[in-house]
Order: structure tokens, then sequence, then C-alpha cells
């Protein structure tokens, strides 16, 4: 019995010590800059000159920040098509290639490849593609006699042109995730269905979509934070513009922070932001828990 | 109890030695970063001929033809005396990076500046002044744009000297105003207004050719200065264009977008250089700096061109806007002495700012230069030198800039897509403008 206990010992031992690399690099590069960003979120500092401890004035103001929620309602109406349409858009996809047949892994690469591209490079291209007058989208659309708008400079299609440029680089990574759960769902779960006179809506029902909730949970989690901290596409498709409609959380915190010098402030928002994605990823975790799996 | 005297004395041990392996490689770093310079340093004395230079760095964010620009005169410097060495460092993300050097060491010993960011830094003692130097070695102040020392005083210390000046200006494709039966180009608005209408060309839905470019709204206050306007009150507190001039320039804008129709909105967006609007004789006229003189000469017999300055507003008002980069010195660098000679030779002498002139084909901020050939034989430069002589740089607040992009040109966006009316728009502006410029005037 004791040396039982002994051999539990020299191996709690030996995990401590593996993970206490991680652990340290984990405390000098997360928690710690946390703790001081949350610290400084009460101070005016301004990285070269002064760090004041002003209490709550910065949240106070933030309180009154008109543009600052403005930025929220954006991200917010970002999220609610976004979210959705990624998680469907790329099941769909994860389904339609999930078969063995020939050229079917030709096709994921194809999907996936957005992915691999940098945000910045692939928006760069997409605003081409979206020039009213000269780009591909608006000549497409001509040819069936419709004239297209400016997608990014009209203040109702700039957010939609962000979404559907974010979708078109992110549903690769998620049917990549999808395809993986879709073949861990159990051939016999299908057969024992197909006996009992299942139809294909009601597999997928009763069957698919339950035992990929965990993978659901991941990808909606993930969809979520990416598109609360939305940047890269908004920074470079439309500088936040036309008129405030695509002007993000991060976008504003950069700007604090960077060019105005107030890194106070700027702690200030990012924690109310971290705040945000905590309770949506927490929504996001209660209903996907709601739907428990059959099996 | 010994076990946990072990597991922590193995923690420590680990965290020790991963504190000793990080101090070792940042050593070796340190030890060949100096060797490698010093290296350079003795090549570069070997060169001029013995003596122990002093090492420099310069930092920019000009990279590609701008770095070779650079790279130009800190040879021809270099190589023009023995006891300064010059490095140019390409900074990507030149403030950011500046910032945590100011404040943890490795500070540049000279710095390219965006000037407009002056009043927002000078406060914070970072820019080191050279009132002092620039008295000592009795340089003329007015040899150098007045509206550009400004740009580089905060309170009344001097922090640097202008290295360019740079304006914008009406750029003409000729062929399209003859074709459209326009024979001069427009000094005024209205003339302006006619020239667009008559050189704009639709097919159906389609804009084929744009007759002036509204695309930049960032050029509000160019706008204002002509309609007689000012962008900030005379105490430089609060903003000023909520008045019957800002109403002028947003009912210009709104006849020529929207009743003449000389432009679409979002036309240019996207289209860098090589299909640049104006290159491509899409847009037939067009503000814009002498950075893109270069670019456009490159098109030669396709793009025939001309400048000339900014047409006058109703009242005959004048406006530009005047910018452009000078050369500080950082509080924190350990050779300011060196950093100074260096500027001094680059900006405040008359061959050496010609050199950088005919290099980077920039206005040198240095005015007895502009009296050679290079510009007064030159009927594209003389625009440009025009406009500058009644230019002004923008208002001097730290908060101007964050007031522009987040109070007045969404407003401005808003309104160019009759989301507003004209009255609202600079309301809105003013409100959030006014609380953007209080929000950021303290900066110390």
């Amino acid at each position: 019995m004791s040396s039982m206990g002994k051999l539990n010992q020299h191996q709690a031992r030996m995990a401590y010590l593996f993970i206490t690399p991680t652990m340290l690099l984990f405390f000098a590069f997360t928690v710690i800059p946390v703790v001081m960003a949350l610290y400084l979120s009460f101070t005016n500092y301004d990285v070269v000159s002064r760090m004041e401890f002003v209490k709550l004035d910065n949240y106070k103001k933030l309180l009154e920040d008109d543009l600052f929620w403005l930025s929220f309602k954006n991200v917010f109406f970002y999220s609610v098509i976004f979210v959705p349409l990624n998680i469907i858009i790329s099941l769909l996809l994860a389904m339609l290639l999930n078969f063995k047949r020939f050229g079917v892994r030709l096709f994921r690469t194809f999907n996936y490849l957005p992915t691999l591209t940098s945000a910045v490079a692939a928006s760069t291209v997409w605003i081409w593609l979206l020039h009213p007058e000269f780009g591909l989208v608006n000549n497409l659309l001509s040819y069936v006699g419709i004239t297209g708008p400016a997608w990014l400079a009209q203040t109702e299609t700039a957010m939609f042109s962000i979404i559907m440029v974010t979708l078109w680089q992110s549903v690769g990574s998620n049917m990549i995730i999808y395809i993986a759960g879709l073949q861990g769902v159990p051939d016999y779960l299908y057969e024992s269905a197909k006996l009992d006179g299942a139809t294909a809506f009601d597999r997928f029902r009763y069957i698919t979509w339950p035992q990929l909730r965990p993978t659901t949970f991941l990808v909606s989690t993930m969809a979520i934070i990416g598109a609360l901290q939305m940047f890269d596409q908004a920074f470079v498709l439309t500088q936040g513009g036309p008129g405030n409609v695509t002007k993000t959380p991060v976008y504003l915190i950069y700007n604090q922070g960077f060019n105005q010098l107030k890194m106070g402030y700027a702690s200030a928002q990012a924690f109310v932001l971290a705040v945000a994605i905590l309770i949506f990823s927490f929504i996001n975790m209660r209903i996907n828990k709601s739907e428990e799996p059959i099996v | 109890m010994k076990k946990w005297i072990t597991m922590i004395a193995l923690v420590t041990v680990v965290a020790t030695a991963a504190g000793c392996a990080k101090t070792t490689t940042n050593n070796n770093g340190n030890t060949n970063a100096n060797s490698g310079t010093n290296a350079q340093t003795d090549n570069a004395s070997g060169n001029a001929g013995g003596g122990k230079a002093v090492e420099i760095t310069f930092w920019g964010d000009w990279a590609g033809d701008g770095q070779k620009q650079f790279q130009t005169m800190v040879d021809a410097f270099n190589k023009s005396q023995d006891k300064i060495h010059v490095k140019y460092m390409l900074q990507q993300d030149l403030i950011t990076k500046f910032l945590t050097a100011a404040t943890s060491g490795g500070a540049p010993d000279v710095l390219l500046w965006d000037r407009w960011r002056t009043p927002l830094y000078a406060p914070k003692n970072v820019l080191h002044p050279i009132d002092d130097l620039v008295s000592r070695d009795g340089l003329n102040k007015d040899d150098f744009y007045g509206e550009a020392m400004n740009e580089l005083s905060n309170g009344d210390k001097l922090y640097g000297l202008p290295l360019t000046v740079d304006a914008r200006a009406l750029f003409y494709n000729k062929k399209l105003l003859n074709d459209a039966g326009v024979a001069q180009p427009p000094t005024t608005w209205d003339e302006l207004e006619q020239a667009a209408i008559k050189t704009t060309k639709w097919n159906g839905s389609k804009l084929e050719v744009a007759g002036f470019s509204l695309a930049d709204n960032g050029l509000f206050n160019m706008y204002l200065q002509q309609a007689g306007g000012s962008m900030l009150t005379d105490d430089g507190k609060k903003t000023n264009f909520n008045n019957e001039k800002g109403l002028a320039v947003l009912d210009y804008w709104n006849r020529m977008l929207n009743d003449d129709k000389v432009y679409k909105v979002g036309f240019e967006q996207g289209l860098g250089e090589g299909t640049d609007a104006f290159a491509t004789g899409k847009v037939a006229m067009t503000y814009n700096g002498p950075w893109m003189l270069s670019t456009y000469k490159k098109y030669g017999k396709d793009l025939d061109f001309g400048v000339v300055p900014p047409p006058a507003g109703p009242n005959g008002d004048k406006g530009g806007v005047m910018g452009g980069f000078g050369l500080v010195i950082p509080e924190a660098s350990k050779h300011q002495e060196e950093a100074w000679e260096f500027i001094k030779w680059w900006t405040a002498n008359k061959d050496n700012a010609l050199l950088w002139a005919k290099t980077s084909l920039n206005i040198p901020g240095y005015k007895p230069a502009l009296d050679d050939a290079f510009f007064t034989g030159d009927p594209l430069w003389k625009p440009f030198l025009d406009t500058l002589e009644f230019a002004k740089t923008r208002p001097a607040h730290p908060g101007y800039s964050v007031m522009e992009t987040e109070a007045l040109i969404p407003n401005l966006q808003l309104y160019q897509q009759k989301k507003q009316s004209a009255e609202e728009t600079l309301k809105k502006a003013q409100e959030r403008g006014d609380q953007q410029l209080a929000d950021n005037e303290d900066v110390k």
C-alpha cells in the first residue's frame, strides 16, 4: 500500500516538473499581463511619463462613451449574423466533403485555402473584388442587369461585406473541425437508426447534431470570441467607416492606446470587452449543454 | 513536508535555470550585435581615414524606395566626416517601438517624426528641445517654413527641424479637360465645378470618368479654409466649423456629388498605385501631394497632366494644408550632440537639402534650397511651392487627429450618403468633436 502511495507521489512530482515550464510561461505572458492590465485600467498610464491611480474614472468615462457602445452594437450585429452562418456553412461543407470519393481531398483543400491567407492580404484582394465599377462582384451582377452597390463605401452594405469576407476566410478551418467530428460519430448508430426506419433528416437531427455537440461548442465559442474581437478586416476593408458602422471595440482600444497614448482608458475598454466575451461564451455554453446527447 | 521542500527547490532550480538561459542568450545576442556594429564602425572609420567614430542610430518607417533615399543621405553624411557614423534602422511600427524604447532604454539618436504628433508627445518630455543648439550654431529660423517650425514646437520650445514639407494641389488631366472643352484649369470653386461637370462621363448607371475626386473627406480642413473658416476657435480649444462656412463646404460637396454627379462614393476605394484612378484617366481632377509626381511622371506620354494650386473659395479665400516630416532627437538618446550634427547637416545646409530633394523628390523644409533650378525650372513644382506660401499646418491640439477621425469624418460620410442633413452633420460633429478635444487636452 505504501509503495503505491510512493509511486503516485513520484508520478505527481514528475508531472509537476513537466508542467512547470509551461506554467512559468503561462504566468509570465498571460497571468501577469492580465493582472497588470487590470491595474492599469485604474490609472492614467500613458506609456512614457505618468501612471497615477485614478480609481474608477476610466470606467465612469466609459459609461458615457457613446462611440464605445456603438462599436459594441456593431460587433453584436456582426456576431448575430456571423456566428450562426459560420456554423451552418462549415457544417454543410463538412457533410458534403465527408464522403470517401475520388477528388474529395482536393475540394477539402480548396475550401481550406482561404484560411491560410493572411487576413490583411486577403482583405486587400477583396477590396478589389468589391470595387463598385471595376470589381468582379459588380461585373458579374451587371450581367444579370443589377447595378451593384459600392459595397464597402455605403453604410447599408459595409458591415454585410465584412461578414461575407470573414466567413469566406473562416469556414475552411471550421469545416476541418466538423469533418473530424463527423468521422468520430460511430457508424452503428446510423445503421440501427436506418433499421428503425429513420429518414436522412431524422438521422441528422437525432444522431449527427447531438453527437457533434462538443464540436459545435468549440466552433461556436471560437467564432464568438473571434467576432467580438474583430479588427483586421474592419481595419483594412473600411477603416471603421462609413459613418462608424464598422467601428469595433478592438479598433477603438487600439486607437486610444497607441494613437492617443491613453493606455489606462484602453485597458478599461479591453476589460469590458473581456467581460462581454466571458458572458457570451458562458451563455453559449449553457445553450449547448441544454441539448444533451442521446448516447 | 520533505517532499514539499523538494518541490519548491525543484521549481526554484528550474526557474533560475530558465532565467539564466534567458540572460545568457541575451548576453550572446548583445555581444554579437555589438561586435557586428563595431566591425561596421571600424570599416567606416577605416574608409574615412582613421579615428574612432561615434555610432548613432536613425529610426524611420520608410521602406522600399524611401529606405534607399535615406540610405543615400546617411552614406553621404558618413563620407563627409569621420567623427560620426550613422546607421539607418527601418522600424515598421515606429511610434510603438519608440515608446517602449523611450522608457526601457535602446532609444534611437535621431527619429523620423510625423510633425503633427508633436503636441501629443512633446509635453511628455520624450523629445529633446533644440533651441540652445539652434542659437549656439547660429541657424536662422526664418530659413525654414514657419508653419513647419510651429508644428515642431510646443510651448516655447523647438523640438526638431523640418525634413520635408508638402501640401495638396489640384492635379488635372490635360487631355480630358481639352476634350471636354475646358481651356484653363480651374482657379475657383465655380470653375472647378463646371470643369468637373464637363469632364464627367456616365454610361448608364456606370461611372466611366469622374470629373473630380471627392474621395478624401479628410480634406474638409482645406475646403473650410477656402470658405474662409478655420477648424478650431482662436484659442485652439473648440471646433469652429458648425457655422455658415462649414455649411458652404457641405453644400458644395453635396452639389458636386448628388446634383452634378461628378463622382460616386467608393469610386477609388482600393485602387492603389498602378491602378490609380487619376493615372488611368478615370478621374479628371484630383487633390494630391508632391509625393505623387514621381508616380505620375512614370506614365510619360500616356498621362499628360498639370498641377495648379487649390482653387479659391466663393470669397476668394485660399486654403491649403501643410504636412510633412521632421527630424527630432529623443530625450533618451545618449549621443544628442552627434545626432544634432547629423540633423543640421541634412536639413539646414543648402547643398544637402538639395541632394535630399533630388534623391527623394520631396520639398525640403529649408527655403534657400528652393532657389535652385531643380525647383524653379520645373513647372510641376511651382504650384506646390505657391500653395505652401499660404498653406497652414493642422491645428496643434493633442486631440486634433482623433477629433477628425472619430467625430468629423464619420459624420461627413453619413452626410455624403444623404443619411443626415448638413445642419445635423455639423452639429453632431461639433458636439462629439468638442468632447474629444476636451478629453484629450491634458497630456502631461
